[in-house]
């Protein structure tokens, strides 16, 4: 019994608790998190652009998830990996609606206004009429 | 008479090359001495020309060219000014033909007039001495001259010359009196004084008249410039005042400039292609063109935001009345679209739904960039005062290095902003058939014309203080501008 319950710890390293994570890949994680919520913005936190794409939503009645990767402890994994993604120098904001790359403002703002943002929010169920 | 005469003259010449016509006024002065006495001169003429007349000196048209000249070599002559001030003043009574031989030029009254200018402050009451110029020949009077003072020389000369036909400076005529030996050595060395300084007067007069050439050349240069900058209307007042403008938006301007003359042509071709009620294919190309202009001053307007930011913030390139409405270094999206809401019609009631859906769309991202605007501002205040300001804490430097960063999101608000113009006119092109998209643009290219020629209007209105005939007429052709254009509004 004991020397079960020692196997049975022995699985794990020593160390500040923390959620058990399948996959330390930060694309993977990246994937993982934009599927969480219908939408979802990597952003950083002093950043004012991302403070724009936040109001834009929020001014259609839309409550995003937020990333904040400066507060995120592997948040530099992440922004290298959403660079490799996106390429450009400005790599935040990035917006994930429905589990798909949307892109960062750029983009967001001509989806926006040629239309196709609306009916992407409604499919995501981000948007109700 | 005679006198008076001469004092007009002379007062008149006041330009060195002026010299040569007044001595004909001369001629034949017989004026009495009382004429001089009216000059006011420093000292008393009166007994100079008692003395010419106790002379007997005769004037005739003749001598009285080349009086006048007796350049009255003297080492204090030599400082005068060319041109005298107070060549009337000489008078020479008229009678003063300087027998004095002429010099080379005219020049040569110069420097007996500023002889004489200075004969009036320092002489004492005329005393025909002998002068120091006996280049005039042949009279009496020289003589005389030569007895004179170097200052009176000028002067006496005047006075007693007339009659000195001499017309050749460097002969000596003389009656053949005894005196021309004894005038030989001096009369030579002040011939050659007197030619010495008749060359420096020479020379004067034509610095002077070269440095009255090229002010003039630059004037006319400068008025171009004027009325090339005013003809733009555009760049009233701009940043280029002061030399504050770097060369990025120097760069910038240049490049607007050349710009607003391709609007000009594309909005030529529209107006042209719908009189002409081309297909729609044609039209469609001419349209495309038109988008593909305003992408061009997008894509100049991101070059420039890299170097200069802020004078695309500031709106330095644009007009004043455009200035005006300026959002985040150009036009507000919605402001455009709910202008064309009221301008085009033919309308389907669809496609009236889609441009106020877009108008809400743009109005959406408008807010959203305006917040976080406000919030890159609000950071940079803090950035900048940040620490105890004004406690001796430093010079900043800490605090200029971390807002030096903070500018940088400038030029990525002006690169979003023009993102949605962008956007914004190419989905107006998208929800338009090609008649009213040529319609739409013409309409949009009229306005921003119109706010460009309202600039200019205004900078050059009449105010009181500066009402001249050039600005009315300049606001009288402006207006002339602007009417035509109303027609094609009319049409929408």
């Amino acid at each position: 019994m004991h020397f079960q319950a020692a196997a049975s710890w022995s699985g794990y390293v020593a160390g500040p608790p923390r959620a058990v994570v399948v996959a330390a890949d930060p694309v993977e994680r990246i994937q993982r998190l934009a599927s969480e919520n219908a939408v979802v913005i990597f952003s950083i936190s002093t950043c004012c652009m991302c403070h724009a794409i936040k109001r834009l939503f929020c001014g259609m009645g839309v409550n995003p998830t937020v990333h904040e990767l400066d507060e995120d402890p592997r948040g530099k994994d992440l922004e290298r990996a959403l660079m490799r993604l996106l390429g450009g120098t400005s790599v935040v904001p990035v917006v994930f609606i429905g589990g798909k790359l949307v892109g960062t403002m750029d983009r967001v703002m001509a989806c926006h206004i040629n239309g196709t943002l609306v009916p992407l929010l409604k499919e995501a169920g981000a948007l109700w009429l | 008479m005679a006198s008076q005469r001469i004092g007009e003259t002379g007062l008149s010449e006041s330009g060195p090359s002026s010299h040569h016509v007044p001595y004909g006024v001369l001629h034949g002065i017989n004026t009495p001495p009382s004429g001089l006495m009216n000059q006011g001169s420093a000292f008393d003429f009166g007994e100079l020309e008692e003395a010419i007349v106790l002379q007997g000196i005769k004037i005739t048209n003749d001598e009285a060219k080349a009086s006048l000249f007796a350049g009255r070599p003297s080492a204090t002559l030599e400082m005068f000014p060319s041109w005298p001030m107070r060549f009337h003043q000489t008078s020479r009574g008229g009678s003063s033909k300087s027998g004095g031989e002429s010099t080379d030029s005219g020049s040569g009254v110069n420097t007996l007039s500023s002889k004489t200018e200075l004969q009036f402050e320092t002489e004492s009451p005329i005393s025909i001495k002998a002068s120091s110029s006996d280049h005039h020949q042949a009279f009496d009077q020289q003589q005389q001259q030569e007895q004179e003072t170097a200052t009176d020389a000028s002067r006496k000369g005047t006075s007693q010359n007339q009659s000195a036909a001499k017309s050749s400076h460097e002969k000596r005529k003389g009656a053949g009196s005894t005196s021309e030996k004894q005038l030989d050595a001096k009369a030579l060395r002040r011939l050659a004084q007197n030619r010495e300084a008749a060359r420096k007067s020479r020379l004067r007069k034509k610095a002077y008249v070269q440095q009255l050439e090229s002010s003039r050349l630059k004037l006319t240069h400068l008025e171009q410039d004027l009325q090339r900058a005013r003809s733009q209307g555009l760049f009233m007042g701009c940043g280029g005042a002061g030399g504050n403008i770097s060369s990025g938006a120097a760069m910038f301007d240049m490049e607007y400039a050349r710009w607003l003359e391709d609007e000009q042509r594309n909005m030529a071709e529209l107006r042209a292609g719908l009189q002409a009620a081309l297909s729609d294919g044609e039209l469609r190309v001419i349209v495309d063109g038109y988008l593909s202009h305003y992408d061009e001053i997008f894509r100049l307007k991101g070059v420039a935001a890299k170097t200069d930011v802020f004078h695309l913030i500031n709106g330095m390139w644009t007009s004043p009345a455009e200035r005006c409405f300026l959002w985040i270094g150009g036009f507000k999206p919605s402001e455009l679209i709910t202008m064309l809401i009221q301008q085009l019609d033919l309308l389907a009631e669809q496609q009236i739904m889609a441009i106020y859906g877009l108008r809400q769309s743009s109005l959406q991202a408008e807010e959203a960039l305006t917040q976080g605007l406000e919030q890159l501002r609000d950071s940079l205040v803090d950035t900048i005062a940040g620490g105890s300001i004004g406690i001796a804490s430093g010079d900043g430097v800490q605090q200029m290095m971390a807002a030096m960063g903070k500018l940088v999101s400038f030029e990525g608000f002006v690169s979003q902003a023009d993102n949605l113009r962008q956007q914004t006119l190419h989905q107006l092109c998208r929800l338009l058939t090609v008649r009213q998209a040529a319609r739409c643009f013409l309409v949009i290219g009229e306005y921003y014309g119109r706010l460009r020629a309202l600039s200019s209007l205004w900078a050059s209105r009449p105010r009181d203080t500066l009402i001249t005939d050039d600005n009315s007429c300049q606001t009288t052709t402006e207006l002339q501008m602007v009417h035509p254009s109303q027609n094609h509004f009319s049409t929408f």
